[in-house]
């Protein structure tokens, strides 16, 4: 509906009120994500009671933080005191966090009112948002395909305008996938620049908190919002960012994109290789110089990513066991049967196969095969990402081999789901930032991302790209078609 | 048959002394109601993350240092995956292929020819709740005031041949860690635990064969019997020719029983999958950081032994009396200052002050007191058996002894003038005795002395009274 | 890559995680395809490559001192079974 700069003037210029707008968008929500079905849950009275005392605010004549009066969605697994949280599973449905995320505590901070959590697929594991064991997503360009996922209720949100900033997560694709998918920008920032402290860990490694805009502008506010060192958080990095709105009206001319050739290799769907390489000669047009180059690590990487990333939720998931939060079996005689039925009753399907492949690679006699192999091989995908920042300032590739699918589509072999992650993996293992923005549409008016790479903070290059993409392309994202 | 030997390796757990937890800033305060040291990261909500506690690194330094081990400049943390109710994430957070000490020894005293204890590792860890298993209920309740205290794990290699010696090593280490302030290491509150293992060989093999490991041992004494128990139970097999029967297992110390009891075998062994902690990066030490705090190390208890044989004249075995507590041996040190008598002192140290301590918790007389009672028996204002009395007095009160001595009426007469007339007296109403002892009859001597003491209700100074005698008898 | 039914049995133990035969037969079939895939990791060239670098700054830590959480009163009412401020579960035996 609105972008946020549009809410900050409205605001500023007494256009209308915070609780004018924070209700525009709840009964925009009330109204229309039955269709949709982002948001798991909504607190309306304290978003209006925040918004109102965001009015005081401005009429005091205070000054305004950054995120002043905005709405925001929250993903399910970013943990919010005194508001259920359930990571869209049914072990945590009724799982009511006694504290706060470091992202929340500082998106409070900066005055953003938040008015829901967003579905996603249960934990986080999943790249279409169908395995949350409450309900599907749908995307809003299309009621009968997937938003993508793990963050897919965050992505359709914004899409949907819902809520002009969300976040999700991004573990191995987990915001930039459903970004793509639902037509909007979704930026997995760089390792430890945002706060994991009550990110409800997947894979500690590879999290990050990532924030989704229908803009690239909008989305620059979403990471100003959160990003920042957390004394919480033993992983968080405490670096002085560039202003990225000065940055992005810098243009990207003279600089390097590197176009990694795996990238767009067999399996790729021919509309999404076309699309993104059509923008590729736009990045020409804009004065950037373009070099393909080789980068092996898709296959490997994808392996590589299932391995590290199950490993380490096989153990972070260990701790649900009914025992001091989450629903305990209704009967058990002993403790062992009391967890053992609670984790297999309130596991989903996905979320048990990937304990089980993780307790599997870490255990006595795979460890060295799979494990250690798999952290050691992130070192060759850091060094080889190392290597292409020397010759590139980005490096560019479709955000997703495939086109949004069908709802059930990829449900037969799991195998099959997990190679729509073959883009997007080998980011998180290196710990580098990456953006998908949207690069046009399909003959059926499916969206296609563009995803562009960049070396350890360095978003500002990022949305130097992005930016200077969108102004150009101009597409319009409204997923809304007449009579909807 | 050949002779067989004991071969032990004892595990020890020990509570660093912190004020806070190790991934958090709950307290680590012993005896707190049931789960009111606790928050999100010690009992594992979902979505917390630990942050490491300075103090606990500065501490196992120093710890691995006092016990001549090698500090590794670069140490890690892993996971140890596992599930039981008293572990809130269902991992712990540990160190597995580079702890942060190892390579170390103990040496055990002249007991044992200062023999040396090899340490293999000290590692970091956190602790784990408290289970609460009801007596008539088939209920356990859990209390994680624990859950997230710092630990060290030290481990030393199979060096230790005997019961004795492991009490030895465990009185020893104890001493070396509560004298650096490490830990409080008390056994009865849980700051120190010990799981030993223990395995039966020939002399002259240098092959371990099957181990067998002890728990559940509470004290160094309990620690004591354990071990000859089950040395007694592994021989017993050895020399029925049945060692087969000994199989790689957990027993558990019984103490009521007085024996070992099978708990676990290797069947049930976990597989802990660790693997390393990825919300802790790697520690990096320097050596700057190393070396500081080698030099914070007090003087340890083996060192203040030798110097007190050597500076003060003590003897070996009191010597080793007196540093067998910091307190004890400050306490020493302080009383020498005062009243420059090492003698004297140590005297009192061995005899009244430790009397005491099964009384008192605390020395219950200062050394400020003590100093001042040791000069006036020296001065001879009161006997030596008086100054008991008034020691006595002190321990309750914390008034000096000169007025302690008024109060009792314990002052010794010593002035010859006053004695010489009781003296005289009793020798004129004792001429039978005086004859006996002119006609040579020493034991006479002794009765005029108890006379003369009675006469005075025993507050004449003995020395003086015995002078006199002398002097009056030769005339 | 073959995976025996023990295999997995084992895992599940590790896990905590019970299967029926039914659900058992589909997850060997999953983990073999899977693992089938991994394949490539194990070609993979990794010569000259280690698991740790140990090229960061050390570990960031925090003073030795009491902080008390805020929200004391909160942090058990997630617990199903609270008894005398401590959490109640079967009894567990050693």
């Amino acid at each position: 509906m609105y972008s946020v700069n549009e809410i900050k003037k409205g605001l500023e210029e007494k256009e209308f009120s915070t609780v004018e707008i924070v209700r525009e968008y709840l009964e925009k929500i009330k109204k229309k994500d039955d269709k949709i079905k982002s948001f798991i849950t909504l607190r309306e009275e304290e978003a209006l009671k925040e918004a109102e005392e965001t009015d005081k605010k401005i009429a005091s004549g205070k000054k305004l933080k950054i995120l002043e009066g905005i709405p925001i969605g929250l993903k399910d697994n970013i943990a919010t005191k005194g508001l259920k949280t359930t990571c869209s599973s049914k072990i945590l449905e009724d799982f009511i966090p006694p504290y706060d995320a470091g992202a929340a505590i500082k998106i409070k901070e900066k005055g953003g009112i938040i008015l829901g959590k967003l579905n996603m697929d249960e934990f986080a594991m999943g790249s279409s948002t169908e395995n949350s064991a409450f309900f599907d997503t749908k995307n809003p360009w299309d009621l009968e395909r997937v938003p993508g996922g793990s963050s897919g209720g965050s992505a359709a949100a914004v899409s949907a305008g819902f809520a002009p900033i969300t976040y999700g997560s991004d573990t191995g694709g987990s915001v930039r996938i459903p970004a793509s998918f639902c037509g909007v920008v979704g930026l997995k920032p760089t390792y430890g620049l945002v706060s994991r402290y009550g990110l409800i860990a997947l894979a500690s490694s590879l999290d990050q908190i990532g924030p989704f805009g229908k803009s690239v502008e909008d989305c620059i506010y979403g990471l100003k919002g959160v990003q920042g060192f957390d004394e919480k958080d033993s992983t968080s990095k405490d670096v002085k960012m560039p202003d990225y709105f000065k940055e992005i009206k810098k243009g990207i001319k003279g600089l390097k994109v590197g176009v990694p050739e795996e990238f767009f290799a067999h399996g790729i769907d021919k509309e999404v290789k076309e699309k993104v390489e059509y923008n590729i000669k736009i990045l020409e047009k804009l004065g950037a110089h373009v070099e393909k180059f080789s980068l092996p690590i898709t296959a490997t990487g994808l392996s590589a990513y299932y391995i590290v990333s199950s490993a380490e939720a096989s153990s972070n998931l260990g701790r649900y066991d009914g025992v001091r939060y989450g629903v305990r079996t209704d009967e058990y005689k002993s403790f062992k049967e009391l967890i053992v039925k609670s984790r297999t009753e309130g596991f989903g399907e996905e979320v048990k196969r990937r304990i089980m492949l993780g307790t599997y690679a870490l255990s006595s006699g795979y460890y060295d095969a799979y494990y250690k192999r798999a952290m050691i091989f992130r070192k060759k995908v850091e060094k080889l990402f190392d290597e292409a920042f020397e010759k590139y300032d980005v490096v560019v590739s479709p955000t997703l081999p495939v086109l949004p699918f069908k709802l059930g589509e990829k449900r037969s072999n799991p195998m099959e789901m997990y190679l729509s992650d073959t883009f997007t993996v080998n980011i998180n293992l290196a710990g580098i930032p990456a953006v998908s923005v949207p690069a046009g549409f399909s003959k059926e008016g499916l969206p296609i991302g563009i995803q562009f790479i960049g070396d350890k903070f360095r978003e500002d290059i990022l949305f130097r790209f992005a930016y200077a993409l969108e102004q150009e392309i101009k597409l319009n994202l409204n997923p809304w078609k007449e009579g909807r | 048959m050949g002779a067989y030997e004991t071969v032990i390796g004892l595990e020890i757990h020990v509570e660093l002394g912190t004020k806070s937890k190790i991934f958090c800033g709950c307290s680590t305060k012993f005896g707190s109601k049931a789960n009111e040291n606790t928050c999100p990261v010690c009992i594992g909500l979902p979505g917390v993350m630990p942050v490491l506690n300075e103090k606990v690194v500065e501490l196992a330094v120093k710890a691995g240092q006092a016990i001549n081990c090698k500090i590794n400049k670069i140490n890690k943390t892993d996971r140890k995956n596992y599930f039981y109710p008293d572990l809130p994430k269902a991992y712990q957070i540990s160190q597995f292929d580079m702890p942060v000490c190892s390579d170390g020894y103990l040496e055990l005293g002249d007991k044992f020819q200062g023999k040396k204890v090899g340490i293999t590792r000290i590692h970091i860890e956190e602790d784990a709740g408290k289970l609460i298993h009801l007596e008539d209920e088939d209920v356990t309740l859990i209390d994680y005031n624990r859950a997230g205290v710092p630990l060290v794990e030290i481990v030393t290699e199979p060096d230790i041949r005997s019961a004795e010696e492991a009490y030895n090593f465990l009185k020893k280490l104890r001493n070396i860690l509560v004298y650096s302030e490490i830990s409080d290491c008390k056994m009865e509150e849980g700051s120190l635990r010990c799981d030993a293992n223990i395995s039966i060989r020939k002399v002259g093999s240098d092959v371990l064969n099957t181990k067998v490991e002890i728990k559940n041992m509470n004290s160094f004494k309990e620690v004591h019997k354990a071990l000859l128990k089950e040395e007694k139970r592994q021989l017993e097999l050895y020399r029925y020719g049945e060692e087969h029967k000994i199989v790689q297992e957990t027993r558990r110390w019984d103490a009521g029983k007085g024996r070992t009891i099978t708990m676990r075998t290797k069947e049930d062994a976990h597989d802990y999958r660790y693997f390393p902690e990825p919300d802790l990066p790697p520690m990096i030490l320097e050596k700057k950081y190393i070396d500081d705090i080698k030099s914070s190390i007090p003087e340890l208890p083996m060192k203040k032994m030798e110097r007190f044989v050597r500076d003060y004249g003590l003897l070996q075995k009191d010597a080793e009396v007196i540093i067998d507590e910091k307190s004890t041996a400050d306490y020493f040190e302080d009383l020498v200052l005062k009243t420059k008598d090492p003698k004297e002192s140590s005297n009192w140290l061995i005899t009244e002050v430790l009397r005491s301590l099964k009384e008192y918790d605390e020395i219950p007389v200062t050394s400020k007191q003590l100093s001042e009672l040791i000069k006036e028996i020296k001065s001879g204002s009161i006997s030596r058996n008086a100054g008991k009395k008034v020691f006595d007095k002190m321990c309750t009160s914390d008034k000096m002894p000169e007025k302690v001595i008024i109060e009792l009426g314990l002052k010794q007469i010593s002035s010859e003038g006053e004695l010489e007339k009781i003296v005289g007296e009793i020798l004129d109403n004792n001429i039978e005795a005086v004859e006996d002892f002119k006609s040579g009859k020493g034991k006479a001597f002794g009765f005029l002395m108890g006379q003369s003491m009675k006469a005075t209700k025993g507050k004449a100074n003995p020395g003086v009274v015995k002078k006199l005698l002398e002097e009056k008898l030769k005339k | 890559m073959k995976v025996s039914r023990d295999e997995v049995k084992y895992i599940g133990k590790l896990a905590n995680l019970r299967f029926n035969e039914e659900e058992m037969d589909k997850l060997i079939k999953e983990f073999e395809s899977i693992l089938e895939h991994f394949v490539n990791l194990e070609e993979e060239n990794l010569d000259g490559y280690e698991m740790y670098s140990f090229d960061e700054k050390s570990l960031r830590t925090r003073t030795d001192e009491v902080v008390n959480f805020d929200n004391r009163d909160k942090l058990f009412s997630n617990v199903k079974k609270m008894r005398d401020k401590c959490i109640e579960i079967p009894k567990v035996v050693d």
